[in-house]
């Protein structure tokens, strides 16, 4: 299936992230240039940037805070200038959070958590939707989590359930500049897990009764970013192996 | 982007036009064989089949009544017969039952019920031992846009079409076989006559988040990509194209 993004410049917000690195290859996979965003040191992405460049695809790094507004606008502003505009942004940056109970949630990690997950992912799209309205093109992925559905961690499912809110709010907004907005959902994709958690194991009772990868979740997303996806907006697609339906 | 499919066969139900003809010209360029039918026109489905072809794919036609049960059984041996085994169903054959609740007929009831429901339920019954034994299957049923309308009559079938679907995937997700639906919203097709809805045309749409129809072939990127190989754990889910007119 051709999905017409070679060329296209691709921001993902935590390259080092659970899906940041194979959403990034899938795209270089594509044709395209990528502008990798850490909140870490830089030197975490080389084996993506290594692997991307093998590919043909032109790289920038940078390391950011995504709460903070200017750092995003000089990270996107560094990216338009050597790569041009950005076409496709991935917004996947996360700050884990254990939480129990409700009760038990220290205010400064919450408000850190919404800080990052949903306010810098606010900046990053507001920072790059003037770009894709000029170039009338555009695609907005944000990764989202099952907790929102599953209702199992308070501040995930917050987040999860913000930011699908952000996507219809955006693809309802620049539909009508050729800009679509959407969400995917992993559950129970296996990967180096936060704080070494891995939340929701397969169980005997799943449709699909065993880990996801997080190459699954890459193609989706690349998929949803391609050409022929453009009546696709606002919406959040679940891929868990069936461990909730939507 | 390889999704796998080379090889594979896809039966596709109502492949005569729209949907159904885009789904088998996408499959077929992606190198997967057809089984197609209608219970229709064979003039179209034969066309359908032709274009397909140019592509390099084999792909046979077959006139079948979806909502008969031996018709379906006949169908499915002569795919087995031909090419092995049936890997993807699309199950794309439908008919509106438009009007309020006290205006449909029991009639086109019936018949909306036996073609919306009624027939994914036996194509599934007749490919699923098949796909269990290759551990390998892919089922993609159409919900639309009349359940977020409210629409009675299509929005109750379309909703029963997608509980088949999740109990599908539920029983049968560990054999490797996914079913999920797609849910196109306005989209520019034929219409038979009769089945008109009216008032979609581009214009109509302005309110739309994405002001215009979709396309066929939009909606059959989404129904390739959840037959790729790599769509392989995504079940029971309904992945709406609808240009942002419902969220899910």
């Amino acid at each position: 299936m051709e999905s017409h993004l070679a060329g296209k410049t691709v921001l993902v917000t935590e390259a080092s992230g659970k899906y940041g690195a194979p959403t990034a290859l899938g795209f270089a996979r594509e044709g395209c240039n990528l502008a990798l965003g850490t909140s870490g040191p830089v030197d975490a992405l080389s084996p993506t940037v290594e692997a991307a460049v093998e590919l043909g695809a032109k790289v920038i790094t940078g390391t950011w805070d995504v709460s903070v507004e200017e750092q995003v606008g000089a990270l996107v502003s560094r990216c338009t200038d050597e790569l041009g505009g950005i076409d496709v942004v991935v917004n996947n940056a996360t700050v884990p959070l254990a939480a129990d109970s409700v009760e038990e949630i220290p205010f400064a990690e919450w408000e850190r958590k919404m800080a990052v997950e949903l306010t810098g992912t606010t900046f990053v799209c507001k920072a790059v939707l003037p770009g894709m309205i000029e170039r009338e093109w555009g695609r907005v992925l944000n990764y989202i989590g099952l907790s929102g559905f599953k209702g199992n961690s308070a501040p995930d499912a917050a987040v999860d359930l913000g930011l699908v809110g952000l996507a219809r709010g955006i693809a309802r907004e620049y539909g009508r500049h050729n800009i679509t907005a959407n969400c995917i959902g992993p559950g129970g994709v296996e990967s180096a897990g936060e704080m070494g958690v891995l939340p929701f194991p397969p169980s005997d009772g799943d449709a699909v009764p065993r880990w996801g990868t997080p190459d699954e979740l890459a193609f989706l997303a690349v998929c949803l970013a391609s050409r022929d996806a453009g009546y696709v907006t606002g919406q959040t697609l679940l891929a868990n192996g069936g461990k909730f339906f939507l | 982007m390889d999704t796998g499919l080379a090889g594979k066969t896809v039966l596709i139900t109502g492949a005569t036009r729209n949907h159904g003809r885009a789904s088998a010209l996408m499959f077929a360029q992606e190198g997967a064989n057809l089984l197609l039918c209608t219970r229709q026109s064979m003039d179209r489905l034969e066309e359908t089949a032709r274009m397909a072809s140019e592509y390099g794919v084999r792909a046979v036609s077959q006139l079948c009544d979806v909502t008969n049960e031996e018709q379906i059984d006949a169908l499915v041996k002569r795919g087995v017969d031909e090419f092995g085994s049936i890997d993807v169903l699309v199950n794309n054959a439908g008919w509106r039952a438009r009007g309020s609740l006290l205006n449909i007929s029991t009639e086109l009831w019936e018949e909306a019920i036996a073609v919306n429901l009624h027939a994914p339920f036996l194509m599934s019954k007749a490919v699923l031992p098949g796909m269990k034994e290759r551990r390998w299957g892919r089922i993609i049923n159409y919900s639309g846009i009349a359940p977020f309308r409210g629409a009675s009559g299509q929005g109750t079938l379309k909703l029963a079409n997608e509980g088949l679907t999740r109990a599908i995937a539920t029983e049968y997700g560990k054999y490797n076989i996914t079913a999920n639906c797609i849910g196109p919203g306005s989209i520019a097709v034929e219409r038979t006559p009769g089945q008109e809805s009216g008032g979609e045309s581009d214009s109509a749409m302005a309110d739309n988040p994405v002001p215009r129809q979709g396309t066929v072939e939009e909606c059959s990127a989404m129904v390739v990509y959840l037959a790729s190989e790599q769509a392989r754990y995504i079940t029971g889910q309904t992945y709406l194209v609808n240009g942002g007119a419902h969220f899910l």
